[in-house]
């Protein structure tokens, strides 16, 4: 096989990977296209291996394991701290300390920490009884709003992917062009 | 690193591309090794030298930075 013909075969299967997005959204089923990534690449990769025309020497390789170096130097601190935070989320965790941003109540008004006989609800002095709203959680999440719903996560770590792909497009053309990749011929 | 492998090329009378084949590298690699840009392995240049039948260093020199004069 060609390498032209390898990278149409690319191109023809990145289209179908979007039309599978599509179709998984449409159907509700988001294993469809996990499913189909994978399959995809691992063709890719076993079609690779027909290209005659395409040699990959170590001058290639070198700038493939800097070009990622390089790109994973800068984003895995930033994928590291994000999964946490989202994960940290995602367990309820507050955001913010609840102290951080509370208006203090004014002066009288306090909250009593010794419970009240009418003020214990009835499952006991930990829970909270059915149709009473929780003031003080209330007050929390008023202040402390979540900052990212899961939907929105999902959003960013897939701009931060995107970014990722750019970045190491981007050094592997500074060293493409280090390692001579554009250099004018003289022949 | 400096080499003569444009010598020793216009010798045997290659083009890049003839050398790239023979040696199993792409055609840019040979060019930016022949501009100094890259500096090949030690398998590489072995490959090269035993190519042109020569040693090593007949084609590769290796060259010191030349240290800044005092003062």
């Amino acid at each position: 096989m060609k390498k032209n013909t390898y990278y149409l075969i690319v191109g023809f299967i990145a289209i179908l990977l979007v039309f599978v997005i599509w179709y998984s959204d449409l159907i509700h089923m988001s294993m469809l296209i996990v499913v189909c990534f994978i399959a995809a690449v691992a063709l890719l990769y076993s079609l690779r291996r027909y290209v005659t025309d395409l040699i990959e020497d170590e001058r290639d390789r070198k700038i493939n394991e800097q070009a990622m170096m390089r790109t994973m130097q800068v984003f895995w601190v930033v994928f590291c701290a994000f999964s946490i935070g989202a994960v940290l989320q995602m367990l309820r965790v507050p955001t913010l300390p609840p102290s951080f941003g509370r208006i203090p109540p004014p002066p009288g008004n306090e909250p009593s920490p010794i419970p009240t006989p009418g003020s214990v609800p009835q499952g006991g002095p930990g829970e909270m009884p059915m149709g009473v709203p929780d003031t003080n959680h209330t007050a929390i999440k008023d202040t402390l709003p979540d900052l990212l719903s899961p939907r929105m996560i999902g959003y960013i770590q897939l701009g931060l992917l995107c970014l990722m792909i750019f970045l190491y497009v981007g050094f592997r053309i500074y060293y493409e062009r280090k390692y001579g990749g554009w250099e004018t011929d003289e022949e | 690193m400096k080499n003569k492998i444009k010598v020793f090329r216009a010798i045997h009378d290659l083009t890049q591309e003839n050398l790239a084949q023979h040696i199993g590298v792409n055609r840019q690699t040979i060019l930016a090794i022949e501009k100094g840009k890259y500096v090949p392995s030690l398998d590489l240049a072995f490959r090269i030298a035993r190519y042109f039948g020569v040693s090593i260093e007949e084609v590769f020199t290796y060259e010191e930075e030349s240290p800044e004069p005092p003062g």
